[in-house]
């Protein structure tokens, strides 16, 4: 199969994006909050099999991702670091190969249409999550990948092996986050747009498995959904969501949802805060608020003007770029929707990630739409647009680089304080020490060397 | 061939081209060896790790062996003063977690030392801080104004 040289352009530069973010992820130390208990119960653990069941019963059930914890640590044989940030960074590479993949990059128009999705793709707020964190690995991370191969899937000539992944990918989603139903969600989805990957028989066996799980986990497991959240200008802690709200469906809800939506074609709000209301009421609204919201709102009118464009005539393209175009943008709705219903109970961009990363997808189509017009006739605001656009989502690229830098020095700054609050067990006692030298060891960047003006107009962690 | 012969699909590209220039430039330094630029900080000293909440690099240094009693230089952009002990350069950034940090990392006060400290934090204001040092009292200290 012969690769063409634009696509071999997006790849690289793909490439170079997520190994550049990989080296960032070398350089953060373990986090302590969250992450550390888990490696330690990592440890503590008797075997994989006495992971993956340790947490039936509890409210946080992702058997999956507490065996993916257990045997990475049984593989660092003491490179714990190594281990967890080397399964990171896998994940992250990949993220973008199949969003690449994803992509139609035939021609030097795609690849400049490729070339600003993939700074949407690794610039959007939603992304952020997924690099930033990571307990010990990253929980999001692996469902955008899943989600990712199920479009992949959907696509593809179908047969029973591509069935069997399906199911396979669904099956492990959910029982890595709850957030895996989103797999069914794309399938669905890309059946209804037409695409016949996977055949009737899977999703009928996908469904039937999801009823189950949700059966399962909500019916027989305990739920514990509320966090704290955004709302307005506020962040609110759970008891003031429950004291104002009260439980269940309410005004809180209905907010969560669409503030989730907005998030993701705006940038605003953040994790349910409007940080630029808030900014206003401090008096200074910081650059770096600007960059976000405008290039996500151009980034919106570029999509929903190819949108609907598309489906009123259709495009200058070929019908079965059409009939593409199309289902990703249904297949993006659908994620849209489905990524906010998910996050009902309180706003957190990463939980929409997966929409993040499809309208990244939409936004490669969009552009391409309107340069492949801009050739037949005049397009100076096209033109405009696009170049601010872009030239804003480039510096969000390397704003991610920033939080990384920032995040590490926080994360630094966690190990110190843990040296006076040892366990008494012996074997955690002599990790813990070990994970506090390694990472005590590992320099990082004392915000006083970065220059005044990043903290403005990069991104930060709100 | 590629080719990008149109002005809009050159705006969209160049953009993301400068940004995948510098995640090249991080891979690329860091491929070889090096420190790229936009992870590079700098030495600190032990006083200047204080006074810039770096609990990372004081501990780090203290277990690596520096003296947490004695004085050292700061950077002019640091704090105003050119040279001072950890203790006191914790107490003049307003950092109490640091003053935690540096006594439970063997920091000592005496007396003499302790009411300057207490002193610097009662001129300065900041509650917090002076808790941090009065947490530390030694039991001789008696009562005392900071008045001269």
């Amino acid at each position: 199969m012969t690769v063409s040289a634009p696509r071999a352009c997006a790849v690289v530069c793909a490439a170079l994006m997520a190994g550049s973010l990989g080296y960032g992820l070398l350089r953060v130390p373990l986090q302590v909050q969250d992450s550390l208990p888990k490696i330690v119960e990592a440890g503590r653990s008797p075997g994989v099999w006495a992971s993956f069941t340790s947490e039936i019963g509890t409210t946080d059930f992702r058997p999956l991702w507490m065996a993916e914890s257990k045997v990475l640590f049984d593989l660092s044989r003491g490179h714990v670091h190594v281990a967890y940030k080397a399964f990171h960074i896998g994940l992250v590479l990949a993220a973008f190969g199949l969003f690449v993949a994803a992509l139609r990059i035939e021609t030097s128009v795609d690849l400049a249409a490729s070339l600003f999705a993939l700074s949407v793709f690794a610039g959007m707020n939603t992304f952020v999550g997924l690099v930033k964190e990571a307990t010990p690995v990253n929980v999001y991370l692996p469902i955008v990948v899943f989600v990712l191969l199920a479009i992949h899937l959907s696509r593809g000539r179908g047969g029973l092996w591509m069935d069997i992944v399906a199911v396979l990918t669904f099956v492990a989603a959910c029982l890595t986050l709850e957030s895996g139903v989103l797999v069914w969600v794309a399938l669905v989805a890309g059946r209804l747009a037409g695409r016949r990957g996977v055949s009737d028989r899977a999703l009928v066996s996908v469904t039937v498995v999801m009823l189950v799980y949700l059966g399962v986990r909500f019916t027989l497991l305990p739920v514990d959904t509320q966090n704290a959240s955004g709302y307005l200008a506020e962040r609110l802690e759970p008891e003031q969501i429950r004291e104002r709200f009260g439980a269940g469906l309410s005004r809180f809800t209905i907010y969560t949802v669409y503030a989730s939506i907005s998030s993701v074609l705006f940038s605003e709000p953040r994790d349910g805060t409007f940080v630029i209301v808030r900014a206003w009421q401090g008096g200074d609204i910081p650059p770096r608020i600007w960059i976000n919201i405008v290039s996500s709102t151009l980034t919106t009118m570029l999509i929903a003007v190819a949108a609907s464009r598309l489906w009123r005539r259709g495009s200058r393209d070929a019908d079965g770029d059409r009939a593409a175009i199309r289902a990703d943008l249904l297949i993006f709705g659908a994620l849209l929707a489905a990524s906010a219903v998910t996050s009902f109970a309180y706003a957190k961009d990463v939980i929409m990630s997966v929409a993040g990363a499809c309208y990244a997808i939409v936004a490669f189509w969009a552009v391409r739409d309107h340069l492949i017009r801009a050739r037949v006739g005049p397009a100076v605001v096209t033109t405009i647009v696009l170049l601010v656009a872009s030239s804003l989502w480039a510096v969000r690229v390397v704003g991610v680089h920033h939080v990384l830098r920032t995040q590490a020095f926080a994360f630094h700054n966690d190990w110190p304080g843990l040296r006076n609050h040892l366990p008494d067990d012996p074997a955690a006692r002599r990790l813990i020490s070990t994970l506090r030298a390694d990472a005590l060891s590992r320099p990082v960047v004392n915000p006083w060397f970065v220059p005044r003006w990043a903290d403005r107009v990069f991104d930060i962690d709100y | 061939m590629i080719r990008l012969t149109t002005l809009p699909a050159l705006c969209a590209a160049i953009p993301p081209l400068a940004a995948v220039g510098f995640c090249g430039a991080v891979l690329g330094v860091a491929a070889f060896g090096h420190t790229p630029t936009f992870w590079q900080g700098g030495p600190l000293t032990l006083a200047e790790a204080a006074a810039l909440r770096d609990q990372g690099e004081v501990a780090r240094l203290i277990e690596g062996g520096a003296d947490p009693n004695a004085e050292y230089a700061l950077r002019p952009d640091v704090l105003a003063v050119s040279r001072a002990t950890p203790l006191e350069a914790a107490v003049l950034a307003r950092r109490p977690e640091i003053v935690q940090l540096l006594m439970g990392e063997g920091a000592v006060v005496d007396e003499h030392s302790w009411r300057h400290l207490h002193c610097v934090a009662v001129e300065i204001g900041q509650d917090d801080v002076v808790d941090a040092i009065d947490a530390y009292r030694p039991t001789t200290a008696g009562t005392f104004s900071c008045t001269p």
